[in-house]
């Protein structure tokens, strides 16, 4: 006879419930995994109306950007700035800040890479390349603090300063690949070539630059929750009062932040010149910045989850013109399967729908426009 | 008289600036008034497309998909007036279009508590790909908006051609600035928005339905973007292209950000900066100075952060902004 | 209770997984790898195929080609600037026998890919070839010209003496049109002025026709009647509000840029005089067809410029006007004119 409490919990734990205990103590995996299948399975009814075989269509999107090591590559390439950009709003989420500049952090630490990385051309790799890296991070993070400087000592709002320090940026770096750091004899708006010394390289089908944002990532991860930096950030970020009461000045934490976040944008750039693009050129570039945004909201400003969510998007871009040429689906359907997948993730209600009173709470992410 | 003292500095800013511009006017009247127009223009679809942020903000939601808002709404204008040949089903469109994205933003943050910047960037990836996706060129509006002249006010020198005699979305971003500005420090309405958007648990307490209202409010808000984006494809360009908003709705969140979540002080801002992009057309067209064009087009957004930091940096948002309101946790 | 929650996941998932799992048979592409079929892939730049510029105008070359020789083309449209080499890899993958690139971005990665195929023709439209590959040709435009000539007759036909460009991005090929057209008007009338508009550097440069628009306004508030908008749908944005204007076509007139834009852009036909083309869709198709039956050579081609047809305007534009433009573009065809344009 088994009468005592433990006894019948035991008895109850049939493996049914035990794969459901499981399953709702990672759920903060499972739901974002749910998620992914339904957006696809939203997406397979889109392609459908197109008139094209779902099954074919993601056949190919993936095929190519996975199964094949040229594909591969080309999904790591994409996601490697991905990663750098999320982070860097991530970060500047901790605190509270809404950095939509890192588009120009990006631009200007790609310029001063590309800069570095032709100028100092009689340098060894050794030095080339971490000094092109560091010039990269630094134009970033320079250019991120005039933001962070005037939110911390004129209160001017770092949406508004980033919006239009991002305008500024481009017309500032339009100007100097017209004139001053143009190629020599050259009609296109663009740097020389960086020395062969700077590119990045490969280990196999993996970008150096690639090893390098998750290294980051893993680093900020431990940065923000084992350091007292990233607890000073963390609470500025959750109540500014509490944190002033606690002695952690605000302006340094202010600037601090956005001094990180676009450093971290800023090598973003930094990387793409050195690892793809091999030199600045107006237009290869574009988008990566705001695409940051979206990959700090997909992984919910976990550091470690920029990396899954940067290589979704990557696997999705790098597989979106096969997608056209063997479907003919235009490839804006990748960005709506995004939107679908960062709806989906997000929205409490799956959560809520799927494990009822066992959901977990979601912590608030932004809280807006901060203050 | 008080309203006189309260203002003095608003109103004397406004005096300065008239008088300077009717002093330009003086000397140069075509250059005043096609720059003055031209500020205008620029300003049109950011006043509207910034007042959804005001009311969104001041109830207590950030909405950053304002430029999806608009693109849908300039798409669903534009194509339902080239397909069924009225632009009056057109206008229809587009505002509802603007109704409907600003219910999506609504609900999902309100009513799902879904982060309130995701909505917006969802929004807005999802506007340009379907209006990508199903853009078909070769249309065109059937007929040009109709312009209407206000009696007596358009009559006025300098600003009586530019302010009153325009077409109806034109008309109504300026009626609907001084209407918002006056519903929400003056109604009913406006102190219980102000409320949820600061103090919901107060408000609630008092007996305020917060979520209703912010859903109402965020809804309706978005007719504005609606009119924003039916200005910009019926009104103005009268035609709708790819991206074709092209950016104006981020724009606008600066705009609301410089105006200090007040109607009247984004029309300035929006005008403001309207004006500082007239200035740099205007000296790529005279040739005074010799330099390059790309720092001449820098010019609104460098003095956009000048001012901010010299004069009018601090302010603050609603404090409720950006936090889903949940009932009875405190 | 918890069976039919791990049911309704699993439901969820099978639902995802049967939407990638039924296998099918690949498309019915044709083997191009065959010598008598005619496969043509177009890679675009940044942009669509109905873009009402220079990815449309290289397409409807490219499908022309192909239809006359009964073969088949296909394109795919460029979503990022670094997919440029990916994107040929589609065609070469698939053994297509002629690829067109459009767009001086793609210049390097077509040279790339041409070296990499060297049994595959490569065309690459605005793509200057400082050396020669032997299976690539750029199919390059002396955008220089069709300003020039443009700008010839907006000199003659002005009576305020004041000419208008609203740009795009200030790019090669736009500045070309651009300093040809301030030439060209000089040219025929010293004393006109030319203001001169670039749009803000920004990713929606080519796509802001409402800054087009506000600025032809302004143009014109200030005494400019004859304006050139040169700047893919940024300018057209400009012919439309021209179009809208008062005097349109009796004292205000537009020109367009690229292709003749009276059929592109409808709107602006009220005062639409003339367009600045660059022959893009007739050099492709020529270039193409010439690749098929081995006549094409490596290096560079250039491609036609010139006037569009008057259409309505021709009874407007009087003959004297029409007779000295028509000498300018033979002029400039057979090099007795000089542009005096060089991009530093």
């Amino acid at each position: 006879m088994i009468d005592t409490e433990d006894a019948v919990a035991t008895a109850e734990l049939t493996p049914l419930r035990r794969l459901w205990e499981f399953i709702v103590r990672y759920q903060a995996v499972v739901v974002p995994l749910v998620a992914l299948g339904l957006a696809f399975s939203i997406g397979a009814l889109l392609i459908q109306l197109q008139g094209v075989n779902p099954s074919f269509a993601y056949q190919s999107l993936f095929r190519s950007a996975l199964m094949t090591s040229d594909g591969l590559q080309r999904t790591l390439e994409k996601a490697t700035p991905l990663i750098l950009t999320g982070l860097a709003v991530s970060i500047a989420l901790r605190v509270g800040l809404f950095n939509i500049g890192a588009q120009g952090q990006l631009i200007f630490g790609a310029l001063g890479a590309a800069w570095v990385g032709y100028q100092w051309a009689s340098l060894p790799a050794i030095f080339l390349i971490p000094a092109a890296l560091a010039a990269g991070t630094l134009f970033g993070a320079m250019w991120a603090s005039i933001s962070g400087l005037l939110k911390a000592y004129r209160g001017v709002h770092e949406v508004i300063s980033t919006i239009m320090l991002n305008s500024i940026a481009v017309g500032i770096i339009d100007w100097l690949v017209s004139y001053p750091l143009k190629e020599e004899g050259q009609i296109l708006q663009r740097t020389p070539e960086i020395a062969e010394q700077a590119k990045l390289p490969m280990f196999s089908f993996v970008p150096a630059g690639f090893i390098v944002s998750v290294a980051l990532a893993l680093a900020l991860a431990w940065l923000l929750n084992r350091t007292t930096l990233g607890f000073r950030f963390n609470t500025v970020g959750k109540n500014k009062h509490a944190a002033r009461y606690a002695g952690i000045k605000l302006p340094g934490a202010i600037v601090g932040a956005m001094l990180f976040s676009g450093g971290l944008a800023g090598l973003g750039g930094a990387i793409e010149t050195l690892g793809v693009v091999h030199r600045y050129e107006n237009g290869f570039n574009a988008g990566l910045g705001f695409d940051g945004i979206t990959i700090a909201l997909l992984a919910r400003g976990n550091p470690i989850a920029t990396i899954p969510a940067a290589l979704l998007v990557g696997v999705l871009r790098a597989g979106a013109a096969s997608l056209q040429f063997d479907t003919g689906i235009q490839p804006e359907v990748v960005d709506l399967l995004l939107a679908i997948t960062l709806l989906l993730v997000s929205i409490p209600l799956l959560a809520g729908v799927l494990f009822r009173d066992r959901a977990a709470k979601s912590e608030a992410l932004t809280s807006g426009w901060g203050s | 008289m008080r309203y006189l003292s309260e203002h003095r500095k608003g109103l004397s800013m406004l005096a300065i600036v008239t008088i300077g511009f009717y002093a330009f006017y003086f000397i140069s009247p075509i250059k005043a008034s096609s720059m003055l127009e031209s500020s205008w223009r620029f300003a049109i679809p950011l006043v509207l497309a910034a007042m959804v942020g005001v009311i969104g903000e001041r109830s207590g939601v950030v909405n950053i998909g304002i430029e999806g808002q608009m693109l849908t709404s300039a798409f669903a204008g534009f194509f339902g007036a080239a397909f069924t040949g009225s632009l009056v089903i057109g206008v229809i469109a587009g505002v509802l279009t603007g109704i409907l994205m600003g219910a999506f933003l609504a609900w999902t943050t309100v009513k799902w508590q879904l982060d309130q910047i995701i909505a917006g960037v969802v929004l807005n990836i999802v506007a340009a790909g379907v209006t990508s996706f199903y853009y078909k060129q070769g249309n065109t509006l059937p007929a040009l908006m109709p312009k209407f002249k206000v009696p007596i006010l358009s009559d006025i020198p300098l600003i009586g051609p530019v302010f009153f005699n325009r077409g109806i979305f034109a008309l109504a971003a300026l009626v609907l600035v001084f209407v918002v500005q006056y519903m929400l420090f003056s109604t009913r309405w406006g102190l219980r928005t102000r409320a949820i958007g600061e103090y919901p648990n107060a408000a609630d307490t008092a007996g305020v339905d917060v979520i209703k209202m912010r859903l109402i409010n965020v809804t309706l808000a978005g007719g504005l973007a609606g009119m924003a984006g039916a200005y910009l494809s019926m009104e103005a360009a009268g035609t709708f292209e790819r991206g074709f908003t092209a950016g104006r709705g981020f724009l606008a969140l600066a705009i609301l950000i410089f105006g200090a979540w007040y109607p009247n002080r984004v029309m300035a801002a929006a005008l403001f900066f309207g004006f500082a992009s007239a200035t740099a057309a205007q000296l790529q067209i005279d040739k005074v100075v010799e330099i390059p064009q790309q720092f001449i087009n820098m010019l609104p957004f460098v003095m956009t952060l000048i001012v901010l930091s010299v004069a009018a940096g601090r302010v603050r948002p609603p404090a409720a902004a950006g936090t889903p309101f949940v009932k009875g946790s405190a | 209770m918890i069976a039919k929650r791990l049911l309704a996941l699993a439901a969820v998932s099978a639902l995802a997984l049967t939407a990638c799992s039924s296998e099918t048979a690949a498309p019915t592409d044709a083997d191009c790898a065959k010598a008598e079929v005619l496969c043509v892939g177009l890679v675009t730049d940044l942009g669509k195929v109905d873009d009402k510029s220079f990815n449309q105008s290289a397409w409807e070359g490219a499908q022309a080609a192909a239809e006359e020789a009964g073969g088949i083309s296909k394109y795919v449209e460029t979503t990022d600037t670094k997919d440029y080499a990916a994107n040929i890899k589609q065609f070469t993958d698939k053994s297509y026998d002629v690829i067109v690139t459009v767009g001086f971005l793609m210049a390097e990665a077509t040279v790339e890919a041409a070296k990499a195929y060297p049994d595959t023709k490569f065309i690459g439209v605005d793509q200057f070839q400082a050396e020669t590959v032997d299976n690539l040709t750029g199919l390059i435009f002396p955008e220089d010209q069709a300003g020039y000539a443009a700008g010839y007759l907006a000199g003659l036909m002005t009576t305020t003496n004041k000419l208008g460009q609203v740009l795009g991005l200030q790019i090669p090929p736009v500045e070309k049109f651009a300093k040809g057209f301030e030439a060209g008007a000089l040219a025929a009338n010293p004393a006109v002025t030319v203001a001169t508009v670039y749009h803000p550097a920004a990713d929606n440069a080519f796509t802001d026709p409402e800054w087009g628009a506000a600025q032809a306004a302004t143009q014109l508030a200030q005494g400019i009647d004859v304006i050139f908008g040169a700047g893919g749908k940024t300018g057209n944005g400009a012919l439309g509000e021209i179009a809208k204007a008062e005097g349109a076509g009796t004292s205000v007139f537009c020109i367009g840029v690229d292709t003749d834009q009276w059929g592109t852009v409808p709107e602006a036909q009220p005062c639409l005089i003339t367009s600045a083309m660059k022959l893009i869709t007739a050099g492709t198709k020529d270039l193409i067809l010439a690749a098929k039956d081995g006549s094409i050579a490596g290096g560079n081609f250039v491609g036609k410029t010139g006037l569009a047809d008057y259409h309505d305007f021709a009874s407007v534009i009087s003959e004297d006007i029409q007779s000295k433009v028509a000498e300018i573009v033979a002029g400039l065809a057979d090099g007795s004119i000089a542009t005096g344009v060089v991009l530093g």
